[in-house]
């Protein structure tokens, strides 16, 4: 290794006295471990939340609900309020100038600017 | 920047004693490690875990944290990229989190066997009991610790500031943070899980949202918006608006305001060098310079027209001299004379003498005399054509080869003769014709124009016609315009329709007994197939011709007349963008609307598709959740508002909340919104706080609890926050 690099210690030491068990032990090389881990998904899942009490707060239960308050629209390209609604792209635009920009886009930027607001169309 | 990693490795491990706690504030953002009783946390960095190769000895490393990135030049990063071990705000790899431990313990400067200190470790609200167990498993089997604590940083933070009197012992405290952002209602000065909400928002869907909208708005300079780059650029430029919708006004109505609040980032950017206008000076060289070279030419040209003239006038006077001896010549010995001349007959020289004058003639500039010359042909046709008229019996044999000569020299003049006529003719035709037109024109303008008009279009349409059969063969799908440019629409027809035979001679193979050949039609298809046959310029025909002749005439006649444009040509030049120069504007980020649209999905969270409340609304959705309450808690409560966590720090951030917390509260109710001492590291400091406190060892579990009272007293475990 390169002597700054050994100098700044960027690198973590494979080998820690405070350790019990090093991760070497712990992990070995060349075995295939295939996933050892759950995404949030399905650690949710795995807690059971159906059988818990009702009062009792949980990651799940302490979500925020939907809003109450009608939703701002506002144009997707410039960020000004949005009147309008151009049905073949689906983008929200403030004004016949970005109308044009709009429909100049081509559909890979128009699937970008929706997939900002999750409303992209999702191929499977 | 408000964030400053820090990890050098610690000296003083040693000096403190296995009864002070360490205090670990694990944010989804930075990790924060230090002692606690202290102020300052020991060890900061990026919660971040890289495992690139490196490039010399090939072996792969483990990389913790954020490092200068001068000395990642030295690994290869391409097939790792930076990961954490949080999904959400939820640890979820654990073999992540242990190398973050391992790092910060080794920074705290941890030598002994085992790290012999109690540990208080931050978790989000309501952790799922897995990840709150592994976590619990990690440090007492990998790392010895004798007994651990769990708090929650918001919870800390605003204890910490309720210590220092910012905020009361009933109160909620609002936490945007990185992945996250919650609300904590607290009573009696404990939290209420009760009434907590969270929203799935934070500071990185706010750096997310602004990188996507630069590099959606600046396409070429994509490889400029890196993450770090992005995240610098929110925390100096971006701030909230006081009301969305009347900033946004301001903007698009442009102004001194806008222009004042709009920022512009200037990438590098070197200007081309630039071509100085030659001077006066120059000029008037350059001219002197063609001036001489066109001197230079003249004076060639003409001395090479008078050495010809000089010559031709030579050659003249040899012939006339020819002529003259030959004249006083006997007729018997002109052959003999002759023969070392070159020449054959007296006609001869004289025909050579005719051609040397008329040259000669054409060197010196003289008009050419056409009519002299068939008049002179008239009255030379006769002793010319001499023999033409005498029957052949009376003839010898060589005057019989010199009529036949002489016929052919007739015929040919007679046509030659007979093409002038007719053209004349023509041109006279021709011009009786626009005499006509002319007068219909005279008699009645408006009908004329009208018929001309009607024509124009008429043949325009049938030409149109002929041009898109010619490219487009069968297909006339009529939008030939917008139409693809597959391979089929670019081939004419009969360019394709050679290959369709060449295809069905490759693969006509095997159907049967081969008969190719055996009609002579067979061998029709090569020529078919030759590339010969497809004459794609048969030049401009009559129609063309009429047509451009009509619509040359309708531009004479009539002002407001716009010939069709060859359609295709124009949508393609009007299609193709100019190339011009890059200027120094085109290197400039400007950012206007993005500097408050970004961090505004913190209130409006279905602006990236988030269909949860905002950060607003969500101190009404607290309050109401919250059991057992009657009016004055409600109002101690919102008396007392606390904000922290690392998105708390924009700009206009508290002015904005109270304004729109009083919208959701009935009227007249106190309303107090302040910021926390110090939004980012206020949390540690609580929990630090925390842990040094004399009571804290009831707070913790050990090793022996943890595998004693199982997972569902785990599940139950919570600080108690007032000790």
């Amino acid at each position: 290794m390169e002597p700054e690099v050994v100098e700044a210690e960027i690198v973590l030491p494979t080998y820690l006295s405070f350790k019990r068990v090093q991760t070497y032990e712990k992990y070995p090389k060349g075995q295939s471990r295939g996933r050892h881990w759950k995404h949030l998904k399905q650690i949710i899942q795995s807690e059971n939340y159906s059988n818990y009490p009702p009062d009792e707060p949980t990651y799940v239960s302490i979500e925020s609900p939907p809003s109450m308050h009608p939703c701002k629209r506002i144009c997707d390209i410039t960020g000004f309020e949005a009147p309008y609604y151009d049905p073949r792209t689906k983008l929200r635009y403030a004004n016949a100038e970005v109308f044009r920009t709009v429909r100049s886009l081509p559909n890979e930027y128009v699937q970008k600017y929706l997939a900002m607001r999750n409303a992209a169309v999702v191929l499977k | 920047m408000p964030f400053i990693s820090q990890f050098q490795r610690q000296s003083d491990y040693n000096l403190f004693s296995p009864t002070t706690p360490i205090v670990i504030d694990n944010g989804a953002s930075y990790f924060r490690i230090g002692w606690a009783g202290e102020t300052e946390p020991r060890v900061v960095f990026r919660n971040i875990v890289q495992r690139p190769r490196h490039k010399v000895t090939g072996e792969t490393v483990t990389i913790v944290g954020d490092h200068n990135p001068a000395l990642m030049k030295y690994f290869d990063c391409t097939r790792s990229g930076p990961r954490s071990a949080f999904d959400s705000n939820v640890v979820y790899q654990f073999e992540i989190m242990e190398y973050i431990l391992d790092f910060g313990f080794d920074r705290m400067g941890a030598n002994g066997l085992e790290i012999d200190h109690p540990v208080l470790i931050t978790e989000c609200v309501c952790n799922p009991v897995q990840s709150r167990s592994k976590m619990a498993e990690l440090l007492f089997e990998t790392y010895g610790v004798p007994s651990i604590a769990f708090g929650v940083d918001a919870a800390f933070s605003y204890k910490y500031n309720q210590h220092h009197g910012v905020c009361n012992k009933d109160g909620l405290a609002m936490c945007p943070g990185f992945t996250t952002t919650h609300v904590i209602p607290f009573v009696d000065g404990e939290p209420v899980y009760k009434g907590c909400c969270r929203t799935n928002i934070g500071g990185y869907h706010v750096t997310d949202h602004l990188k996507q909208l630069l590099s959606l708005k600046y396409p070429y300079h994509l490889a400029r918006f890196t993450w770090e780059k992005v995240e610098d650029l929110k925390m100096e430029h971006c701030y909230i608006a006081q009301d969305y919708a009347s900033e946004a006004q301001l903007f698009r109505r442009g102004g001194k305001e806008a222009e004042e609040k709009t920022r512009c980032w200037q990438l590098p950017w070197v200007p081309p060098p630039t071509e100085e206008p030659p001077s006066e000076e120059e000029i008037a060289r350059k001219a002197a310079i063609r001036e001489r070279q066109g001197q230079r030419l003249r004076e060639m040209a003409e001395a090479k027209r008078s050495s010809r003239i000089n010559e031709l006038e030579n050659e003249l006077h040899g012939l006339e001299f020819l002529l003259q001896q030959l004249d006083q010549v006997e007729e018997s010995d002109i052959p003999s004379f002759l023969s070392d001349t070159g020449y054959v007959s007296k006609q001869e020289i004289e025909s050579a003498r005719a051609k040397v004058t008329q040259s000669l003639r054409k060197a010196k500039g003289e008009p050419k005399s056409d009519q002299a010359e068939t008049e002179r042909a008239d009255s030379a046709n006769s002793e010319k054509y001499s023999l033409i008229n005498i029957p052949d019996e009376t003839l010898t044999p060589e005057q019989l080869v010199e009529k036949k000569k002489q016929l052919a020299l007739k015929s040919m003049s007679e046509g030659r003769q007979r093409s002038k006529q007719k053209r004349y003719e023509e041109e006279m035709q021709r011009e009786r014709r626009l005499q006509l037109e002319e007068e219909k024109r005279l008699e009645n303008p408006e009908l004329y124009l009208e018929q001309l008009h009607a024509k124009y279009k008429d043949l325009s349409e049938k030409v149109d016609q002929r041009k898109r059969l010619k490219t487009n063969g069968n297909h006339t799908n009529g939008n030939n315009l917008s139409g693809g440019v597959g391979r089929g629409e670019r081939l004419n027809a009969a360019q394709r329709e050679r290959m369709r035979l060449l295809t069905t001679a490759a693969f006509d193979r095997g159907k049967g007994e081969d008969t190719f050949g055996a009609r002579d039609e067979d061998w029709h298809l090569y020529k078919l197939m030759s590339r010969d046959n497809d004459d794609d310029d048969e030049g401009p025909d009559e129609d063309e011709a009429e047509l451009a002749r009509i619509s040359s005439r309708l531009q004479d006649l009539d002002p407001t007349f716009v010939p069709k444009l060859d359609t295709g040509n124009a949508q393609s030049a009007e299609a193709v963008p100019r190339s011009r120069p890059l200027t120094k504007e085109d290197f400039q980020i400007i950012f206007g609307v993005e500097r408050f649209r970004c961090p505004e999905i913190l209130f409006n969270p279905n602006w990236i598709g988030v269909d949860q409340v905002g950060l607003d609304e969500m101190a009404g959705v607290s309050i109401r959740r919250l059991p057992d309450k009657d009016e004055s808690l409600e109002e101690r409560l919102t008396d007392s508002i606390l904000v922290t966590g690392g998105s708390s720090v924009f700009p206009g951030m508290i002015k904005r909340l109270e304004a729109a917390i009083r919208m959701i509260r009935p009227c007249g109710s106190p309303i107090r919104v302040v910021r926390a001492l110090d939004p980012v590291l206020d949390a540690w400091r609580g929990a630090s706080a925390y842990a040094s406190a004399s009571l804290f060892h009831t707070q913790t579990f050990s090793r022996a609890d943890y595998y004693e009272k199982g997972e569902d007293w785990l599940r139950g475990y919570q600080l108690k926050y007032t000790i």
